[in-house]
């Protein structure tokens, strides 16, 4: 029996974990003690993580679609089929019409091959990941030390912090390494605030818990910038960008934003209290914040507040932004985006360009492409490798549909997902445990994941299936392994420099730096900046209650955030932990204070009849008090399909995003 | 069974000895500082010097995946079993695991053994190692009964010395050991026997603040004088991960799945926990424990009550750590014991 190394495929915690093998097969998981994040410790889902790689479920063998069905094939069939459909499209309708969508889940040398493959060999500006979606976008400017949406900490940072400020996230349920040092800081003084509409555990648990009200987010965390700024003010230095600042938030007081935040200015007091009072500080936030419209403005709005924390106050604040996915910050770093480049160079930065183009030995695409959320109506042909986009982004039916509708439509993962039921080329893929490679947590910290068994039947490497497509349409890859792949993207990616393979062996891998953040030896921090007014403005009427829909719905991504997701429903044995909020509240798990059940005459378990300004639908009621009076919540992998909640344009970043709807509930019929 | 001294500089030949007819599983360092048992490919592998190891034995004895069978059902239906016959030597086990090993014993062995368990373990021989100190700051095996030295329930006990190995002979499988390799052991002398009753007592008194008042809970857990609140709190700080079972030495719970292949299939046993929401729930939905607080205290009451310590023979915790270790959240035995003593969680 061997151990192998490697990191655990889930959330973006990476923690380390142990894969057992026996006569050639993976048989058990176990935690890595010595690891900086896992530190002895697994979540449910990591303890069950062997069970996805010996899995009956495994795709084994090419599928060709013949008719209505999806037939065996060779790789020699597949492969010809996958070059005359993307051919074809490239012929008749020009890259244009090409969308390419790469992988959270996928290792870096894999997502680096798929870009390599999109602008380069299919000259498409339109590659993307479906998860980019539960990104905030990026207000960072050129040239500064940190980028929205990155960590500026670590997670180990919580072991010597005093307060922990969580925003809209839920670490018990996204990101239990996280979670796990909350629940053991506290035992030492660790004082939580917890800013969520949800009153999940740890909000349940915390010293302050600002139950905001959906939509209500930045002017929350601006009102605290303010008692902060007004009780410290610049702490003894005045910062480049303070003044306007301290202008741009002087008229959000807590008493002022409590009519729209839901949250008594008490408690935004009593928690702007206890930030003052801290010396070492975390910032915490999670999709529960990132999928909420202004979500780039709230992010940039935690940087100043931890920005103000340094200089004069002597307080030290990091702020961890936690990614949903193991690989979620390794795509977006190798550039599985329509507007950047790998390394996150500009598509304009004609120095950039080169250098890829030299190594790529061709010319690349360098025009901004679609998003994930626009491809499927916009192109007649797609690539997927390891992207579940009917899963990611809102009104899975259609998204579907138009996928169907593609000319051409290539799946390549480890599982039959729905996607690949309606392609017309389905090719097997290694999964985790069956290929070398490197995935970079939300820590930054990129780490080696180790081949521990042979892919299963016919399946092989994400990064080789993709090169030999390349290659048939003659644009070969000079790669003969990960290795050579992750040479060049050091060589390339200025945030990569400094990270080599043989130190990546050492549990815990390396964390890249900007830099930036390299030359200035510290921690990246953001410049102080006011959040944009028209953000700030008040919401809408729309956001309000009225007579005729007297309680807010708001899609929830931190509540039950793994249900039926493709990795933990193929699971063997507790597959059942994350599928029975299918199953006991098929048509969706409507959250409802007690006191609005007993209002609105619905029981929990019974079917409720929802109606909003959109259309109407029935779901299952669940009554808690997690859910707070006014405000009814539905698990996000549930809103998407309901039909019911208005679909809101991220301003900055163009998400669709589903927005606080108004609803009136009653029982069903 | 008169214990033994085997000198330092023949420990390896005595190991590559054991290696020729037996499977040895022993502490190995991987990737430098994890330790975990398994199986070494030479003597120089054994971590001596370790502290605990990341896993008990339960790996070995009760895998986290085995096969229980294979049928077929192409042309008439063929079963076969599986069970596996290796000869393993359970080398330089701690004093807690060895422990565990008697109460997982107690529950797979008895009147209705597991054949599986049965099969594996009949062909085991354990040699425990004693702490000479506490190894990590997590243990509390003083307050279980399991540690750091035992009297019973081992075929050999090793104790380190200046000179040597002392080995204690625990059963006739161990006084067969030692007679088979006779040419490398000398008789303890009196003063060394004194000296490991020494250093057993010395090794409790390093053992420090962190302990688990167990006797405490215990008596409260089995006369229902907990306040259902106190498992509500818990309940407020468990994740479910399911960390506490898998490590737990003497958790055994499993489920059973069948893997189908065409006309053939494989019966295989998985690890389970009976912490997990779905673990008792019916096909038809109904679950007869649905708050995570009951499933909290059917935990604790298998592993602390007077009425199962009287099923297995003792309590079923002895004081490893691992469940303090492996806890993603506040709810593992010493932060358990203590709300139920205190009649509320912090």
């Amino acid at each position: 029996m061997a151990e192998i190394a490697t990191v655990c495929p889930y959330c973006g915690c990476g923690c380390g974990l142990y894969l057992h093998v026996r006569d050639g097969v993976v048989v058990g998981s176990s935690p890595s003690r010595s690891h900086p994040v896992a530190e002895g410790r697994l979540c449910l889902k990591g303890w069950h993580a062997h069970e996805v790689v010996d899995n009956p479920r495994r795709l084994t063998r090419p599928l060709v679609r013949r008719g209505a069905e999806l037939v065996e094939a060779t790789w020699e069939e597949a492969r010809s089929a996958v070059v005359a459909g993307l051919g074809n499209t490239l012929e008749a309708e020009g890259p244009q019409a090409i969308g390419v969508l790469g992988s959270a889940r996928c290792t870096n040398e894999d997502n680096y091959a798929l870009v390599r493959f999109a602008r380069g060999t299919l000259q498409t500006p339109n590659i993307d990941c479906s998860l980019r979606i539960q990104c905030v976008p990026d207000t960072s400017q050129p040239g500064e030390a940190w980028r929205a949406g990155v960590s500026t900490g670590q997670i180990a940072d919580l072991d010597d912090a005093d307060l922990v400020l969580l925003v809209g996230s839920d670490p018990t349920e996204e990101h239990p390494a996280v979670g796990a040092r909350i629940y053991q800081g506290r035992q030492r003084g660790l004082r939580v605030v917890a800013v969520s509409t949800r009153k999940h555990p740890l909000a349940g648990l915390a010293d302050v818990h600002l139950p905001v009200r959906p939509g209500g987010e930045l002017r929350l965390i601006a009102s605290l910038l303010h008692v902060v700024l007004a009780e410290q003010g610049m702490a003894g230095e005045e910062r480049p960008g303070g003044e306007d600042l301290r202008a741009g938030v002087a008229d959000v007081s807590p008493e002022v934003t409590a009519a729209d935040t839901g949250v008594s200015a008490d408690l935004v007091r009593q928690a702007a209290g206890l930030y003052l009072s801290s010396q070492r500080a975390v910032i915490v936030y999670s999709a529960g914040l990132a999928l909420s419209a202004q979500s780039g403005a709230a992010v940039q709005a935690l940087h100043s507040l931890a920005a103000l924390g340094s200089g004069g106050s002597g307080r030290q604040v990091s702020v961890l932004s936690l990614l949903c996915r193991n690989n979620l910050q390794g795509c977006r770093d190798m550039g599985v985006a329509p507007d950047v480049l790998p390394g996150y160079a500009s598509l304009g930065d004609d120095a950039a360009v080169q250098r890829f183009e030299q190594a790529w030995q061709c010319e690349l695409a360098r025009g901004t492409g679609l998003s994930a959320w626009e491809m499927p109506g916009r192109v007649r042909a797609m690539y997927v490798m390891g992207d579940d986009i009917t899963r990611s982004i809102p009104d899975p039916e259609a998204t579907l549909s138009a996928l169907e509708a593609l000319d051409f439509l290539v799946v390549q993962d480890i599982f039959m997902s729905p996607a690949a039921s309606v392609a017309q080329v389905v090719l097997p893929a290694a999964s985790f445990a069956e290929q070398d490679g490197t995935w970079t947590n939300l820590e930054r910290r990129v780490q080696r994941t180790r081949r521990a068994a042979s892919p299963p039947g016919e399946a092989r490497e994400d990064w080789r299936i993709i090169a030999d497509v390349s290659r048939a349409m003659g644009k070969p890859f000079p790669y003969e392994g990960p290795p050579q792949i992750f040479e060049e993207i050091s060589d390339l990616l200025p945030i990569y420099a400094g990270v080599f393979y043989p130190p990546l062996a050492v549990n815990g891998g390396i964390r890249w730096a900007t830099p930036e953040a390299r030359d200035a030896g510290g921690p990246e921090e953001a410049r102080l900046r006011p959040p944009p007014a028209e953000a700030l403005a008040a919401p809408g009427s729309e956001l309000r209650a009225s007579d005729q829909y007297p309680l807010l719905l708001a899609a929830d991504p931190t509540l039950r955030p793994w249900d039926g997701e493709v990795m933990v429903s193929q699971m063997l044995t507790v597959a059942g932990e994350f599928t029975v909020l299918i199953k006991d509240y098929p048509d969706g798990m409507l959250c409802l204070n007690p006191e609005d059940a007993k209002r609105f005459q619905v029981r929990g378990g019974r079917p409720a009849r929802v109606v909003s300004p959109k259309g109407e639908c029935q779901m299952q009621v669940r009554v808690t008090d997690e859910a707070p009076p006014g405000v009814a919540l539905v698990p996000h992998n549930q809103a998407t399909r309901l039909g019911i909640m208005e679909i809101s344009t991220d301003q900055a970043g163009g998400r669709p995003l589903l927005a606080p709807t108004p609803i009136s509930v009653g029982p069903a019929e | 069974m008169t214990a033994r001294i085997l000198p330092h500089e023949r420990i390896d030949e005595f190991v590559t000895r054991l290696m020729q007819s037996a499977e040895v599983v022993a502490p190995r360092r991987v990737e430098v500082a994890d330790v975990f048992y398994g199986p070494i490919s030479s003597p120089g592998e054994v971590a001596w010097d370790y502290g605990t190891a990341i896993e008990p034995l339960k790996r070995f004895l009760l895998p986290q995946r085995e096969t229980m069978l294979r049928f077929s059902t192409n042309g008439g239906i063929k079963v076969e079993a599986e069970c596996d016959e290796r000869e393993r030597v359970f080398l330089g086990v701690r004093c807690c695991d060895v422990t565990g090993v008697g109460v997982m014993d107690a529950m797979y062995g008895g009147d209705t053994p597991d054949p599986y368990y049965m099969s594996r373990r009949e062909r085991s021989t354990i040699i425990a190692l004693t702490c000479l100190q506490a190894p990590d700051e997590t243990c509390f095996c003083v307050c279980c009964d399991a540690g750091p030295f035992l009297t019973k329930g081992y075929d050999q006990q090793w104790t380190s010395l200046p000179e040597g190995m002392l080995v204690e002979i625990g059963s006739e499988r161990g006084e067969a050991l030692a007679r088979a390799n006779e040419d490398l052991l000398a008789p303890a002398e009196l003063d060394q026997i004194a000296t490991r009753y020494r250093l057993a007592r010395e090794a409790e008194e390093t053992f420090g603040d962190f302990k688990s008042y167990i006797a405490g809970a215990m008596r409260k857990l089995s006369m229902n004088e907990v306040d259902p609140e106190v498992w509500e709190q818990a309940a407020m700080r468990c994740t479910e991960c399911g960390g506490c079972t898998y490590l737990c030495p003497t958790c055994v719970c499993f489920t059973v799945t069948d893997r189908m292949n065409g006309s053939q299939g494989v019966r295989e046993r998985h690890w389970d926990a009976c912490l997990n929401n779905c673990y008792a729930r019916e096909a038809s939905g109904h679950n007869p424990r649905p708050e995570r607080g009951d499933r909290l205290r059917a935990r604790f009451f298998h592993k602390i009550s007077h009425q199962w310590a009287e099923r297995n023979g003792r309590q079923a915790c002895v004081g490893c750590g691992r469940c303090v270790a492996g806890c993603m959240a506040w709810a593992h035995m010493p932060a358990v014991t203590e709300g139920i003593r205190r009649g509320v969680m912090t």
